[in-house]
């Protein structure tokens, strides 16, 4: 276990449209020890993404209303956010015509918690100090 | 003579493919004998052509053909009778003939007519000497001579027969090849790709392609085609409009079949549209459904060709079927995106019961059950991904079972086998929930919660009497020591109700290892 300060502690941005889905993510990444930072769809993930530099891991779920879903979101998150890590999660199954950017991971719907939470700590988001737990 | 029969001769000829051919051996004797029986220095297999009569066998001339307009053979053309010029430089049809003035000096001309089984007159038989002959041929050299064209005759219809049977032959394999590449293609477009290739082919035609109308739009969208090489493609959509008048010849359902743009009265009064895009000859072939016109298969040729009754015959099954062919890809795709939908709302669903279940126990402090719980779910789904491919009609047992334990890991220390077993949706949910409740076991209990363990799990189909059994077997090895369960937990529940739901489970703790062997009926499985 880290023994960061919680000042320090990464912070992720989670991406989902359904509002139970997100409460339980976010849920999900504050028990593991992480700050996080909601967004209902992908644009208002590219406006917070535009406004503060200290997200860490964006966790985004694919299908979602109003244009851009989250395969162009983890896009132009690498195009424009190369250091930032992210986990797509979906209902559906990765659509075989579309790439998986670099340092992009993929889930399906329902997911285990233990394992996207073991993914952020893979991709070496920093947790703090005694409250994680289950990573 | 008129232009009439002039036309007929000159289809007559078109489709005994005769014109132009190479010598044949069968036609040389006739002109042999011929010359011999009349005891004449030049015989001739005449056939008139339009602007010219061309020689399919000759003797004592050394040119195949010449204009029509020496020609002696087509006097009187259309009286079937043999015709007789004693002396050519006396008879004022052909005192000017170049043939006689000139060199060639032709004096005496006997001519017996080719005439078809349908009338057709489509030439001569001739011999003709440098002498004029006042008393022409004996009786029997007339008779002979008329024997030998009917034989003539014979040996032009029974050619075109024979080629005729062969071309049914090729279409009718041809057919057999496009209802197969209609049966295993993959997707509309490569399904009238190949079948344009093929009836492209088979017709030697320079473009074929299948286009689907729409008539809201006007438009026909042509899938990709086929072309000959060096021919451009015409694929994509094309405007009914841009054709002229040929708009209204698909829209009433009937096939339009151009034997020459240049002479149709539907498109001679500008055949450039036509001939733009290298067409000179053309059949479409519509399909219809409900008194419309919802597709057309296409053949172009860059020359003129008389279209056989048996290729547009052919034509029509091939549309048929490329039709029903893209009804059924696009029921296929249909059913497809439904079922997607179907799977990613009960994934959104499960998703949500996550969701709220793990929302509701958040104050409990012993997260391991909800893990557990979360698990089962993923297991449930992952059972669900396997069903949807299938439709939700089926699974089979061993997908079911990589499914389920592969998300373990232990992939080396885990033995699959068995073979091919189809389990109805609801059996391979539970079979799903229990290969899941058996391997969770065995890692936090069993074989593989130490390093030397290992798992069998096999399956054999039973044949007893009149009833089939499908039988799994689940055999852990090198584990711990094993004791039965103090309690009877949901997971120990859940093997219990075995691979339908039903029971027929017998799970014994033998000192070696959990073995747990599983009895189903195979058509209670599959009906599950």
């Amino acid at each position: 276990m880290s023994n960061e300060p919680p000042a320090d502690r990464s912070i992720i941005l989670v991406v989902e449209d359904e509002p139970l889905l997100r409460m339980f993510a976010s849920d999900m990444v504050e028990d593991a020890g992480y700050s996080v930072v909601e967004a209902a769809n992908a644009t208002e993930a590219v406006s917070i993404l535009e406004q503060r530099t200290d997200i860490r891991i964006v966790f985004t779920d694919i299908d979602m209303p109003h244009g851009i879903d989250g395969i162009k979101l983890a896009a132009c998150i690498r195009d424009r956010w190369p250091p930032i890590d992210i986990i797509i999660v979906s209902g559906k199954p990765f659509p075989v015509s579309a790439e998986l950017p670099d340092r992009a991971v993929f889930f399906p719907k329902p997911y285990q918690q233990v394992e996207i939470i073991a993914m952020m700590a893979r991709m070496g988001a920093i947790p703090s100090d005694g409250s994680a737990r289950g990573a | 003579m008129t232009r009439y029969e002039d036309s007929e001769r000159a289809a007559a000829l078109l489709d005994l493919q005769i014109l132009d051919t190479d010598a044949e051996q069968a036609f040389d004797d006739i002109v042999y004998i011929a010359a011999q029986t009349c005891d004449a220095p030049i015989a001739l297999v005449s056939l008139l052509d339009g602007e010219r009569q061309w020689f399919k066998a000759r003797v004592g001339l050394d040119v195949c053909e010449t204009p029509i307009s020496q020609s002696v053979c087509q006097l009187e053309i259309d009286e079937p009778v043999l015709l007789q010029i004693p002396d050519l430089a006396e008879d004022v049809r052909t005192t000017d003939n170049p043939l006689v003035t000139g060199p060639r000096a032709f004096r005496f001309y006997a001519g017996a007519p080719l005439v078809l089984r349908d009338g057709t007159v489509v030439g001569r038989l001739c011999v003709i000497d440098t002498e004029p002959r006042p008393n022409g041929l004996t009786r029997t050299q007339e008779d002979l001579l008329g024997a030998l064209a009917r034989q003539v005759s014979d040996q032009l219809e029974l050619r075109r027969v024979a080629r005729a049977s062969e071309k049914l032959a090729a279409l009718q394999e041809a057919l057999v090849e496009v209802a197969e590449i209609v049966r295993r293609s993959s997707s509309v477009s490569v399904m009238t790709q190949e079948a344009a290739e093929v009836v492209g082919r088979v017709l030697s035609v320079d473009r074929a392609g299948f286009g689907l109308v729409d008539e809201s739009t006007q438009t026909i969208e042509v899938e990709p085609d086929w072309t000959a090489e060096g021919v451009t493609s015409i694929a994509g959509r094309h405007r009914f409009a841009d054709y002229g008048s040929i708009r209204d010849e698909i829209a009433s359902g009937l096939p339009l079949v151009i034997s020459d743009v240049d002479t149709d009265p539907r498109t001679a009064d500008d055949p450039s549209l036509m001939r733009n895009v290298g067409i000179r000859a053309l059949v479409n072939m519509p399909v219809r459904e409900h008194d419309e016109t919802v597709a057309v298969f296409i053949v172009n040729a860059s020359m003129p060709r008389r279209w056989a009754n048996e290729e547009l015959a052919f034509l029509r099954s091939v549309a048929d079927r490329l039709e029903a062919g893209v009804y059924r890809h696009r029921l296929d795709q249909h059913q497809e995106t439904v079922n997607g939908e179907i799977n990613h709302r009960l994934k959104n669903m499960l998703a949500m019961v996550q969701a709220i279940a793990s929302q509701t126990l958040r104050g409990v402090v012993d997260r391991e059950p909800i893990e557990t719980f979360e698990k089962r779910l993923v297991a449930l789904s992952g059972a669900h991904d396997i069903l949807m491919q299938k439709g939700w009609i089926e699974a089979d047992v061993g997908v079911v079972a990589e499914a389920t334990l592969k998300p373990f890991g232990f992939a080396d220390r885990v033995t699959v086998s068995g073979p091919k077993v189809p389990l109805g949706a609801r059996a391979a949910l539970s079979t799903a929930l229990l290969f899941h409740e058996l391997m969770t076991n065995a890692c936090k209990y069993g074989a593989l919660s130490v390093p030397t363990g290992g798992v069998l799990l096999e399956w054999e189909v039973l044949d007893e009497d009149d009833k089939n059994d499908l039988i799994v077997r689940w055999r852990e090895i090198g584990g711990p020591a094993v004791t039965p369960p103090t309690r009877k937990g949901f997971g120990s529940r859940l093997i219990r109700l075995g691979l339908v739901g039903t029971g027929g489970v017998d799970v014994r703790y033998e000192p070696s290892g959990l073995q747990a062997e599983m009895r189903a009926s195979i058509a209670h499985l599959a009906t599950s």
